[in-house]
């Protein structure tokens, strides 16, 4: 992959010009062209200003994959979470799987920037097409029971507020679809990333709750008390897992990177960006442990679905506090909706090699428009039919993408560590062991499962119950 | 990312090549980027994983279906 000097380069500029008649120009690149000319002007403005405005030009997908990731799955997760265990271990746990994403998706930054492939074009391109199918599969399984769930926790968000299934999945996919409209990646990150921030909800509602500071302090500098090991342990530890590090992250970063059109000069940009986006994050996913923490030993939480925590909650924080919790969960549904269709488009797109970008019009990227629509509506449609387990789909869905993160992740250490691609950005020593950490963290935790329902008695060795 | 239906006028094009890198070009996108082939080590660490991937999906599953009866 050429780095290339991005512009201002009047030979290099006169040279394109002349072989422009050689060149296809399409609207993605016009539209592209246009955000990266914003970006240049900023980069030449001094002051404190100008770096502001670089800033807000160039954060977008960091934000809007860790507020994507606190979707209605993890939300529901760390609800569960708080309601089983109150606060102690999993408070410091889950701003550690925060920090396993961050490290995993700055990776994906530096992939975008340099190859300005997608993660799915990579993985086809540079190890062929057996690995590839694998990859996909097991990124089409998991975005689309993931999407299940998304959808699941809209309608039982607004059914909250008494909005009857049909009404509530329509509204999701009205707002879905809407988001594409413009037809303008720009246009689509910045309403997305505004619906994105509803997500920081949780917070103001759980200092409705008046958290114990003092314990919450306690559990952070200490990880106690540390929860019985058990089976409902080991899934909840899982799951809290799943809900932030997970494949369709992957792939939507990198793809979103480079249908931004960043460069290597925005790597640090983007650094700050995916950094801020876990702060952020990790802020509404602690805020939803605390709100549900009051519940703790006074309901069972296994199969609680949102708005079933919303009025257990009602006593806790009042009826203004528990919709504005139905609310998140709803929101949280939504905006992963959208991320997560996109995530399949852009692999689909990049796969069949196919026009894959929020800049093209409708009639140039009819299969990625068709893709991201199929899928969205599908995944609705399953929710409406009646009678259908979706609780299974809720138990497995986190599992799952856990348990898919370590290939993966391999993939990712094979790609950033390819001096033939990465133009000189490759991971330094510090970022493998790091990287490394991760991949053999998420397989103990995968193999410890597995070790929980094969043979459930191990657990005792380990000072279990 | 590699359909040229809509055409542009010369000042356009030369703001669009001017101001993307070669690779951020849509058409650039029709040459694959060379295939690496992949050592020992990493043929047995991915299928290691492959197998463990197929594994726990089975056995989450299978949890999860006897939960859901």
């Amino acid at each position: 992959m050429s780095v290339g000097t991005q512009n201002g380069d009047k030979s290099r500029v006169a040279t394109q010009v002349t072989v422009a008649d050689a060149v296809v120009v399409t609207h993605e690149d016009m539209d592209r062209a246009q955000d990266r000319s914003r970006v240049r002007a900023a980069r030449m403005a001094h002051g404190l200003r100008g770096k502001a405005w670089l800033l807000w030009l160039l954060i977008g997908p960091g934000i809007l994959v860790m507020l994507g990731e606190n979707d209605g799955p993890s939300m529901l997760s760390y609800a569960a979470t708080g309601a089983t265990y109150g606060l102690g271990f999993f408070l410091p746990f889950v701003v550690l799987t925060f920090a396993m994403a961050l490290v995993v998706q700055e990776i994906t930054v530096r992939l975008g920037a340099a190859t300005h492939r997608g993660h799915a074009e990579l993985i086809f391109e540079r190890f062929g097409p057996f690995w590839g199918w694998f990859s996909m599969i097991d990124l089409g399984i998991g975005n689309f029971l993931t999407l299940i769930t998304e959808f699941i926790a809209v309608r039982a968000g607004l059914g909250f507020f008494g909005v009857p299934p049909w009404a509530a999945i329509l509204l999701a996919l009205v707002v879905l679809y809407s988001a594409l409209l413009s037809h303008r990646y720009w246009t689509w990150e910045r309403l997305t990333l505004a619906a994105a921030a509803f997500n920081l909800i949780f917070i103001p509602v759980a200092l409705m709750t008046h958290p114990h500071w003092s314990v919450v302090a306690h559990s952070f500098a200490t990880w106690q008390p540390v929860p019985a090991l058990n089976k409902n342990m080991v899934l909840i530890v899982l799951s809290d897992i799943g809900a932030t590090v997970t494949p369709w992250m992957l792939f939507f970063q990198q793809s979103a990177t480079v249908d931004k059109g960043m460069t290597v000069k925005d790597i640090h940009f983007g650094r700050f960006d995916t950094a801020l986006g876990a702060a952020l994050a990790a802020a509404a996913a602690l805020g939803a442990i605390v709100v549900t923490a009051p519940l703790a030993g006074h309901i069972s939480a296994g199969n609680f679905e949102a708005a079933q925590f919303a009025q257990a909650l009602e006593p806790v924080i009042g009826h203004v506090g528990a919709a504005l919790f139905a609310l998140g969960m709803v929101e949280a549904g939504v905006v992963a909706s959208i991320t997560i269709s996109i995530s399949s488009a852009y692999a689909f797109g990049e796969v069949a090699r196919k026009p894959h970008s929020l800049n093209l019009p409708v009639g140039e990227g009819k299969a990625f428009y068709a893709v991201l629509s199929l899928c969205a509506a599908a995944a609705a449609g399953i929710v409406l039919i009646p009678g259908l387990p979706l609780v299974f789909v809720v138990l497995v869905v986190n599992v799952v993408a856990v348990l898919a993160m370590p290939p993966a992740l391999v993939f990712l250490y094979l790609l950033v560590n390819d001096r033939e691609i990465m133009s000189g950005v490759e991971s330094p020593r510090w970022a493998n062991v790091l990287a490394g950490a991760v991949v053999a963290l998420l397989t103990a935790a995968g193999v410890f499962y597995g070790v929980s329902v094969v043979a459930p008695q191990a657990l005792t060795w380990l000072g279990g119950r | 990312m590699m359909s040229g239906k809509r055409e542009f006028s010369d000042a356009d094009t030369g703001f669009v090549l001017s101001t993307l890198e070669p690779d951020q070009l849509a058409e650039s996108k029709r040459v694959a980027v060379p295939r690496r082939v992949l050592r020992g080590g990493e043929l047995a660490l991915l299928w290691a994983l492959r197998v463990y991937v197929v594994f726990m999906m089975a056995v989450v599953f299978w949890q999860a279906w006897i939960a859901v009866r």
